[in-house]
């Protein structure tokens, strides 16, 4: 095939913007469609209404079906822009190779679209905090990097009663976290605050500290006695989580785990990343309490109208098929929550990822929750059986800048503990 | 219904892989895949075995059957008659359908040892695992898992 690629001029794509035949798609890393500046541009971003379908996925054999979920269809033009030309048009290709027939080249994002502040620019309030391995790699090798002024950083390897996922491979500089230091094994909610005081200053965390975290996705399987041990990024989002709770400034979550920073080609190793204990953790814990809802302020917000208690679990265990964990044997959900569907389980969150683990792309993920009257304007509280998925979306909320967000801590866990709370079961009446 | 199940609608050419080895059928699936150099054309023979796979019925579609930590919906059943094994699969994925219909080209009509032992290189020589996303590397290795286990049952009961 030697189609003939058309190229669109930047006045031309600043025309047809509202065009609903139009779909653009930018092909960069999905950090630099965050807002991470990975070629330096002038404004990080993406030009606004473009989907990201980043070039690293064309590797994967179900490429086609990742642009048909981004509702792209062959009556679509597609624009296609990136980073660079030569790799643009070789996409912009595999897209007519696909069955898509109306491809155009747009080439200039970096010179054009993204220093002039007259074209429109998108970008994920606070992509900081879902930093790329790039970055991460810069700063374990002591170079400058952008959007970081700190002079200390402890870099978290999360699991849950896993040092093995740790000791098989972690990224060089990490120490491990074990959930069952930042959550009680019996009630699965934060430990307190005398508790975290203690845990955190072992692991020289300040609340000044600058903390990253991430953890290995290994296949969680159901049956296994402890699904969660393989569930390492879900356990990441759960510390940062409690750590931002506690007051932690300044928490980052690796985008995408593991599993980015070895697509990268980065090398792991086996060699113990050093603790070094610090001082006074320097503020009260808790102190951000507003991030964390418990049983009766929960229950409150089933009454408001201006709150939400989101349920982050599967459709399985929100029409009560299953309690979604071998140590819990209530079927059901809580009536009222507002349901926003994980994926497949418990330890799974297919919803709100891409292929590679990486963060959903977030317009993607507002539009989703505002179908379900899940918006910003409202204090909405994300749970799931115990508190990690739960996590996971908070995460993605506070990335997307929401004011009032929090997570319902206890969550299916504690609410089904009580039998006086009502369930339902089913599937919900319209 | 139930001889509705039991037919595996493949091209001719493949109907002899009821007398083949597992090995010699992975074998097949290489070359077959190899003829194919772009990742578009290997998606598309993909999609092919997922539409010749028989229709199976809606019984199959049960709870009993259903695999868990899949996204899209995933079914197998499997069964033991004269120490061959017979292997159903279904799912709503496109993609994942053409799997599993790979995996039952591979190990229907298969002594349930040789199955319970088979090494499935042809996922690395096909060119597959280079171009498996990381969710759908889990979701295979959980449907490879289930079927040994499957037919590991059958060998129990």
């Amino acid at each position: 095939m030697n189609e003939q690629l058309q190229n669109i001029s930047t006045n031309e794509l600043y025309e047809r913007l509202e065009d609903p035949e139009i779909k653009i798609v930018d092909v960069r890393p999905v950090d630099a469609y965050n807002g991470w500046k990975l070629h330096n541009e002038v404004r990080g971003g993406h030009i606004k209404g473009a989907r990201n379908i980043s070039a690293k996925w064309m590797n994967y054999i179900e490429w086609i079906e990742i642009i048909e979920s981004k509702e792209i269809k062959p009556e679509h033009t597609l624009i296609v822009y990136g980073y660079e030309e030569e790799q643009t048009v070789k996409i912009a290709r595999q897209f007519l190779r696909a069955g898509y027939p109306n491809v155009r080249v747009y080439n200039g994002f970096i010179d054009e679209w993204s220093p002039n502040t007259n074209l429109p620019i998108e970008y994920l309030p606070n992509y900081r905090q879902s930093v790329p391995p790039g970055w991460l790699h810069d700063l374990l090798l002591q170079k400058r990097v952008p959007g970081y002024s700190n002079n200390k950083f402890v870099l978290c390897h999360a699991h849950y009663q896993n040092r093995a996922d740790y000791e098989k491979g972690h990224i060089p500089g990490a120490i491990d976290i074990d959930t069952n230091l930042l959550e009680s094994s019996k009630t699965w909610d934060r430990r307190s605050p005398d508790e975290l005081k203690k845990v955190f200053e072992s692991l020289g965390i300040s609340h000044d500290t600058t903390v990253i975290l991430y953890g290995r996705f290994s296949h969680p399987n159901n049956d296994d006695p402890f699904p969660g041990s393989s569930a390492g990024q879900l356990a990441a989002f759960r510390c940062a989580f409690i750590m931002m709770y506690a007051g932690v400034k300044d928490v980052r979550v690796l985008n995408g785990g593991m599993q980015s920073w070895l697509d990268e080609g980065y090398e792991t190793t086996t060699e113990e990343g050093g603790k070094h204990p610090a001082g006074d953790f320097g503020v009260p814990i808790p102190s951000r309490p507003e991030f964390a809802v418990d049983l009766p302020e929960a229950k409150e917000m089933l009454k408001a109208d201006d709150g939400n208690l989101v349920c982050m679990r599967s459709w399985p265990e929100y029409i009560g098929e299953v309690s979604g964990y071998n140590y819990i044997a209530k079927k059901g959900r809580i009536p009222g929550a507002v349901f926003a569907d994980c994926g497949s389980d418990a330890y799974h969150m297919e919803n709100y990822r891409n292929l590679d683990h990486t963060t959903r792309e977030y317009h993607e993920i507002e539009k989703a929750w505002a179908k379900v009257g899940i918006t910003p304007d409202k204090h909405n509280a994300f749970y799931c059986g115990t508190g990690w998925r739960g996590s996971e979306a908070f995460f993605n909320a506070y990335l997307m800048g929401w004011p009032r967000i929090s997570v319902f801590d206890g969550g299916w866990f504690a609410w089904s503990a009580d039998e006086s709370n009502p369930y339902e079961t089913g599937i919900p009446k319209r | 219904m139930r001889a509705i199940l039991m037919k595996r609608v493949f091209r001719n050419a493949n109907d002899n892989e009821i007398y083949m080895h597992i090995n010699e059928i992975q074998d097949r699936i290489i070359e077959e895949m190899s003829a194919r150099d772009d990742l578009t054309d290997k998606y598309k023979y993909i999609i092919d075995m997922a539409k010749e796979l028989a229709m199976p019925g809606e019984q199959l579609r049960s709870e009993e059957n259903l695999i868990k930590g899949c996204q899209s919906s995933v079914w197998i059943k499997a069964e033991c008659k004269d120490d061959k094994i017979s292997l159903w699969g279904d799912s709503d994925s496109l993609i994942t359908k053409g799997m599993i219909a790979l995996l039952i080209r591979i190990f229907n009509n298969q002594p349930a040892e040789q199955i319970m032992r088979a090494d499935l290189y042809f996922i690395h020589e096909a060119g597959l695992s280079a171009h498996l996303s990381p969710s759908r590397a889990d979701g295979l290795a959980a449907i490879i898992n289930h079927i040994k286990t499957s037919v590991e049952d059958t060998l129990n009961t």
